[in-house]
């Protein structure tokens, strides 16, 4: 069920009248039928999946509730008689015990995601290398579905299994709240990825009815509709042309397909978001922001903590911290600070987790050599920028290059994007080589005649298609510009008169019908992170 | 508290820690400043901060930071 079809929305009107009818004691029961009856309408075969790691992640929850609270009074009783090194091992010895519980959940619900998302590619590559070596052996491919959003589902409920473990809360004892809380309908396709402690109290508190919040939500997702299918995938014709024949568009057109794919990534990814965002609002749910203005970022670790930021954040609390705060990394800065000196040193534990970081967000992205390499790229840039921070702002400085101006903020923004720009060529071209070969065309056959002698008419849009995808894109730019300085602008619309209020709401519905479909046996396409 | 002061100084000589009371959520510390900070405050108190003391509340101001250092240190 597509977020833009009409299924969605009469799913999400049944959905909210049932639960705002509903008892308030009760609304969170009919929340949790509700979402199991929507990935149930997605496919009956993924149930399966969801179950084995509700119920591995709850009981693995459950148990580690248990112990840290039974720890907890033991160790109360016994801290008089101990000194600082028998607390020291006491903990360490519980923090072992806790490990015997969580590891396994772990590498139950990550291998199930192993598996279903990257054996055939460790096969494919397996065979490949069988062959190269004339061993007549064959790793059997299978071809397995993805459950709907189980990356997400995943991350989100093996997020609140470590946060259990850390003693950050205490487990969800109810089973059926606990399925509530990862499976929310909104939320499950393609995320943003929730953190207990922010979403479970909203799914099991009585939302009560609110026409201010349901306005809200419902402006909220006709943004993200305009996102999706009038500039998203409008562009979207434009980047299947030319990266669909590199050949025999090559030089320019190359660079067009990457600035207008990150139009049309953007206008898809968050406009799926906002759609979701809108839904849960209805609900009196707020999900956590999953985007902030990416394209406005003045760096490329800027640009990550403005895109798909709930990834990130997980990335950051789940993987980079542990990494770089271990007992190896902290021995690895210290050899690091003897060897390469005290900068360098000091920066090891951060550059090499940041690095496996990108190299798992790379690969979060999909089993492909691509998304590796889109990993490294990132990894690459990230790792060169801390290296010649200082050295930069030395240089700046010595050439008095002034960094608190437009024109600098200019720059930067401009620099970030053609290096994101850069980067999506290598996830959206068929393989790593081809994308190597387009890039290698940019660069040698650069002709801008193209942009203005007509050559924009040969990608499969025409004039007036091409003037919608400008004009919508300049909105989207705009929006985001007064967001960015500060104006919230459904509120700040909804205080204007009436007569103002509805000649907007009613262009937005326009453009919605007149210039979201293409013709009558057009089906908008598919919302490309719901495949990850 | 001097120690403190000076260790974040050092780390990041433009932010205005005696005021800032949050230099996690204003995204005035990064996850790069706070895994620095960390090693700092490891070695000069002696203390052991794991990945489930990096929270923002823990983090947030000169004070907080010192109260995280004085728990690690009685525990």
């Amino acid at each position: 069920m597509a977020f833009t079809s009409v299924q969605f929305v009469v799913f999400l009107f049944l959905a909210a009248t049932s639960y705002f009818l509903t008892p308030k004691r009760y609304r969170w029961v009919t929340l949790f039928l509700v979402n199991y009856i929507f990935y149930f309408m997605a496919g009956a075969g993924y149930f399966i999946y969801l179950l084995a790691t509700t119920i591995t992640i709850y009981l693995a929850g459950v148990k580690l509730g248990n112990m840290s609270a039974k720890n907890k009074a033991d160790f109360a009783a016994a801290k008089g008689e101990l000194d600082k090194e028998q607390k020291k091992a006491w903990k360490g010895n519980f923090t072992k015990k806790k490990r015997m519980v969580l590891i396994p959940a772990l590498l139950f619900n990550f291998g199930i995601l192993a598996v279903l998302k990257y054996y055939n590619f460790v096969g494919a590559n397996l065979n490949a290398l069988l062959e190269r070596f004339s061993i007549g052996a064959e790793v059997p491919v299978y071809s397995f579905l993805l459950p709907l959003g189980i990356s997400f589902y995943t991350f989100q409920s093996v997020g609140y299994l470590i946060d259990v473990y850390r003693e950050k809360y205490e487990p969800e004892r109810n089973l059926a709240k606990f399925a509530l809380f990862i499976s929310f309908f909104p939320q499950i396709v393609q995320g943003p990825i929730g953190r207990y402690h922010i979403l479970a109290e909203q799914l099991y508190r009585p939302n009560t009815f609110s026409y201010e919040r349901v306005k809200f939500g419902i402006q909220l997702m006709f943004w993200g509709a305009f996102k999706k299918l009038v500039i998203a995938d409008r562009a979207g014709v434009i980047v299947d042309t030319i990266f669909g024949y590199p050949d025999t568009f090559g030089g320019t057109y190359v660079a067009v397909a990457a600035f207008v794919y990150c139009i049309q990534l953007y206008g898809d990814f968050s406009g799926g978001i906002d759609i979701a965002t809108g839904a849960a609002q209805v609900l009196g749910i707020q999900l956590e922001k999953n985007f902030e203005r990416p394209y406005l970022a003045t760096s490329i670790p800027d640009f990550w903590r403005r895109w798909h930021i709930t990834l990130g954040a997980w990335f950051r609390d789940y993987v980079f911290y542990p990494l770089s705060l271990s007992k190896f990394f902290m021995k690895v800065g210290k050899k690091g600070r003897k060897v390469f000196g005290n900068y360098i040193g000091k920066l090891l534990p951060v550059l090499i987790p940041q690095f496996i970081v990108f190299f798992l967000i790379g690969i979060w992205h999909g089993a492909e050599w691509k998304y590796i390499a889109f990993g490294f790229y990132n990894g690459t840039l990230i790792v060169l920028g801390i290296l010649f921070d200082q050295p930069l702002k030395k240089l700046m400085e010595k050439f008095h290059i002034k960094t608190e101006c437009y024109s600098w903020r200019l720059f930067q923004v401009l620099r970030t994007l053609i290096l994101v720009a850069l980067g999506k060529i290598i996830t959206r071209a068929p393989g790593v080589s081809a994308s190597a070969f387009m890039v290698h065309s940019m660069l040698s056959n650069w002709d801008g005649d193209i942009l203005i002698n007509g050559g924009l008419l040969k990608l499969g849009l025409d004039v007036q298609d091409l003037w919608v995808l400008l004009f919508s894109s300049l909105v989207l730019l705009t929006v985001s510009l007064m967001q960015e300085s500060g104006i919230h602008v459904r509120e700040t619309l909804s205080k204007q008169n009436l007569l103002f209020r509805w000649i907007i709401y009613l262009a937005a519905i326009f453009s919605l019908i007149l210039f979201g479909v293409y013709g009558l046996n057009y089906n908008a396409s598919d919302f490309i992170y719901r495949g990850f | 508290m001097d120690t403190l002061l000076k260790i974040l100084v050092e780390l990041r000589p433009d932010v205005d820690f005696e005021d800032n009371k949050e230099l996690v959520d204003s995204g005035e510390l990064d996850s790069f400043d706070i895994v620095s900070l960390v090693g700092e405050l490891c070695e000069a108190y002696e203390i052991e901060i794991g990945a489930e003391d990096i929270v923002p509340e823990n983090f947030n101001s000169v004070e907080a930071i010192m109260a995280m250092v004085v728990r690690l240190q009685e525990d």
